[in-house]
């Protein structure tokens, strides 16, 4: 496919401080362990999943064309032909598909020819149509275009078609209801993640009422829509895709986490928070946070926020009742409260680490709290990574659409 | 409900004052592909811009202008307009509004049928009768596909007693119309609203400066 460019790059791409030559002889040998787990018979899922997840995932696009179908556990030997295109117009969401589809442009590689884009653009437009003609029970939404051209970009039109479809149908379920009650409910798993990490952080966004709008466009395309770098994009849907459908909310998390100082130094209100938040930094330590993301997800299980989750929808409502919200803030004074409170806290945290770096050769995942995560991923990304893999491994197996939600309605 | 234009300045007698500008927030509102993004662009950034793409919940545009020697920041919530996004999403963002800019375009006759919906949508959202509307019909660039007439868009904006502004966030010639529009709605929202800024360190008490200079409901309407 076009995309050398991802290719390439992702041999040098800078990982965190290692040593370039280390990590040429751990490529290598990562590459070696793929294409081991791809021809064992049954394919090793597991392992595929591991490799996904760790460092530097699936490392170019080949191995992604190869390996993506199996981590959706997608046979793809007999490829339906190409979707026909006549379908198109009569489809009712036609009109708002190509009117994003035409607006794209940005998710093309910049040195592109206009021709080929614009017959990328035409298979885009396919592509998505052919999806919700085939499964009424789908609703197109504006995002659901950015998740789609990654898979056209890696894997052509045909393979794109119908994995895209398998995963409309999974991890993008929620997302393409009626209605995006259920993007809201899962959006309400971020704020007590957050919290359970670092509850000043917490408090703050609660009291400037920035909500979780900011993050709907990263969850609903995978950080698509907002990551400027393909080979991001592409490392990122490694990762989702050999993990449970909830873990873009993780990781939407940690990176709030991960710009903490940026946030509470920002003024306290819905504005400034939104615009600090909206705007994604495109330098981010992605395979930092990648770990770190998979660690949250085992320390704090889907399971364990559930209930906190499914109570912001009451206690959202009683908020938006609760008249002069600014009014109420300014008397509070939040700034200087909170800037207090953060000094104070960071003195007895700054006690505690200490103490826990004594302790900090035994890895306790047992009961977590503020700065464990961030030992965790001092100690090696491959031990926290491993507990990951493990537990998404696991509750891949178990997930079922809609399982969390159906508990909360 | 109250315009809440004043909550956002710093409270007299209270605190200490924060030197902070009056804030005026502005939601913009129509159907998707109508132009919201590229308006709110070219007014925040001066320009057109050269790719936009479909928009995701809601994006944030600032800009800081003067009136009357007076530094105001004009905040404007350019919101989704696939429908979907309307209903949970959005919510959030009409609150304490001071504005709201409803946007059709004058090549799509769809999107000007969908200016009731849209205003239904508002009522829900509990916006006051004084929080003021101005009704946008973009891309008058496109003469030639011309779909929404003026005088049909005229009539429809005098019966929701709203200013009707035709534009275009494309036109090159046209280059302070987009300006203007925006900035007729911020000189509205001065005019309504006292200063509270005038207001002396430590609230003295002093009621605030100056009635506001009120205009009469359509004196601000349309001169485009
Ligand atoms: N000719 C012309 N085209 C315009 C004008 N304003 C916007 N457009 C084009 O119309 C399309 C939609 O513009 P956007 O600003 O993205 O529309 P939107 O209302 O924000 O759409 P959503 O984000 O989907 O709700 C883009 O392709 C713009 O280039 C205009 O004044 N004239
Ligand atoms: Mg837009």
């Amino acid at each position: 496919m076009y995309l050398k460019k991802s290719k390439r790059v992702g041999a040098s791409s800078p990982l965190n401080g290692i040593g370039k030559q280390d990590w040429d002889s751990r490529r290598k040998r990562k590459m070696g362990e793929i294409s081991q787990a791809l021809g064992v018979t049954p394919v090793d899922v597991a392992a595929l999943r591991r490799m996904a997840i760790s460092e530097g995932g699936l490392l170019t696009d080949e191995m992604r064309c190869r390996v993506w179908p199996k981590l959706l556990n997608m046979n793809t030997d007999n490829l339906p032909d190409k979707p026909a295109a006549d379908l198109r117009e009569n489809h009712k969401d036609y009109h708002q598909v190509l009117l994003d589809v035409r607006r794209s442009l940005r998710r093309f590689p910049p040195g592109m020819p206009d021709d080929q884009r614009e017959g990328l653009q035409e298979e885009l437009t396919d592509i998505i149509l052919h999806v919700l003609d085939r499964n009424p029970q789908l609703h197109y939404y504006q995002g659901y275009h950015d998740i789609v051209v990654t898979f056209l970009l890696v894997l052509g039109e045909r393979l794109a078609t119908v994995l895209v479809e398998k995963l409309s149908t999974h991890h993008l379920r929620d997302f393409m209801d009626p209605t995006m009650d259920n993007t809201k409910h899962i959006l309400n798993y971020l704020m007590p993640i957050i919290e359970r990490v670092n509850p000043e952080v917490h408090d703050f966004m609660q009291q400037a009422e920035v909500g979780t709008i900011f993050a709907l466009s990263w969850l609903i395309t995978w950080f698509g829509h907002v990551l400027s770098d393909f080979r991001h994009v592409v490392r990122l849907y490694d990762f989702f895709l050999a993990c449970h459908p909830l873990m873009p909310i993780y990781f939407a998390a940690v990176i709030v986490l991960h710009r903490e100082e940026e946030v509470l130094d920002c003024e306290c209100d819905m504005a400034s928070v939104h615009h600090l938040l909206s705007q994604i930094p495109q330098d981010l330590p992605y395979e930092t946070l990648i770990s770190r993301a998979g660690d949250l997800f085992v320390q704090f299980p889907p399971s364990e926020l559930a209930r906190e989750a499914a109570q912001q929808n009451s206690q959202q409502t009683a908020a938006s009742t609760f008249k002069d919200f600014e009014l109420a803030s300014a008397q509070q004074k939040p700034d200087s409260v909170l800037r207090r409170r953060r000094k104070e806290r960071a003195e007895t945290q700054a006690q505690a680490q200490a103490q826990a770096q004594a302790q900090a050769q035994a890895m306790v995942v047992a009961r977590p709290r503020a700065k464990r995560l961030i030992r965790l991923a001092v100690m090696g990304l491959t031990v926290a990574l491993g507990a990951a893999a493990l537990a998404v491994v696991n509750t891949a197996l178990e997930w079922a659409p809609k399982l969390d939600l159906q508990f909360f309605p | 409900m109250e315009s809440s234009l004043e909550l956002t300045t710093s409270l007299p007698g209270t605190y200490p004052p924060l030197l902070r500008s009056r804030i005026f927030k502005i939601i913009v509102i129509g159907d998707s592909g109508v132009g919201k993004t590229c308006l709110t662009y070219r007014f925040c950034a001066g320009k057109f811009p050269d790719k936009t793409e479909a928009t995701i919940g809601v994006d944030f545009r600032e800009k800081v202008i003067e009136i009357n020697g007076e530094k105001i920041k004009v905040q404007l919530w350019d919101t989704a307009g696939q429908e979907r996004f309307r209903k949970s999403m959005v919510q959030h963002y009409y609150r304490n509004v001071h504005a709201v800019v409803f946007v059709y375009d004058v090549t799509n006759a769809a999107s000007f049928r969908s200016l009731p919906a849209w205003i239904e949508e508002c009522r829900q959202h509990s916006l006051g009768q004084e929080v003021p509307r101005i009704l946008v019909g973009n891309k008058c660039d496109l003469q030639h596909a011309l779909q929404v007439g003026t005088e049909l868009a005229q009539k429809f904006a005098d019966s929701h007693s709203m200013p009707l502004f035709e534009t275009s966030a494309k036109n090159p010639d046209d280059n302070d119309h987009v300006e203007a529009i925006f900035m007729t709605v911020a000189h509205k929202l001065k005019s309504q609203k006292p200063l509270m800024l005038s207001q002396p360190p430590g609230g003295g008490g002093a009621p605030p400066l100056g009635k506001s200079e009120e205009e009469e409901e359509g004196g601000w309407s349309c001169n485009c």
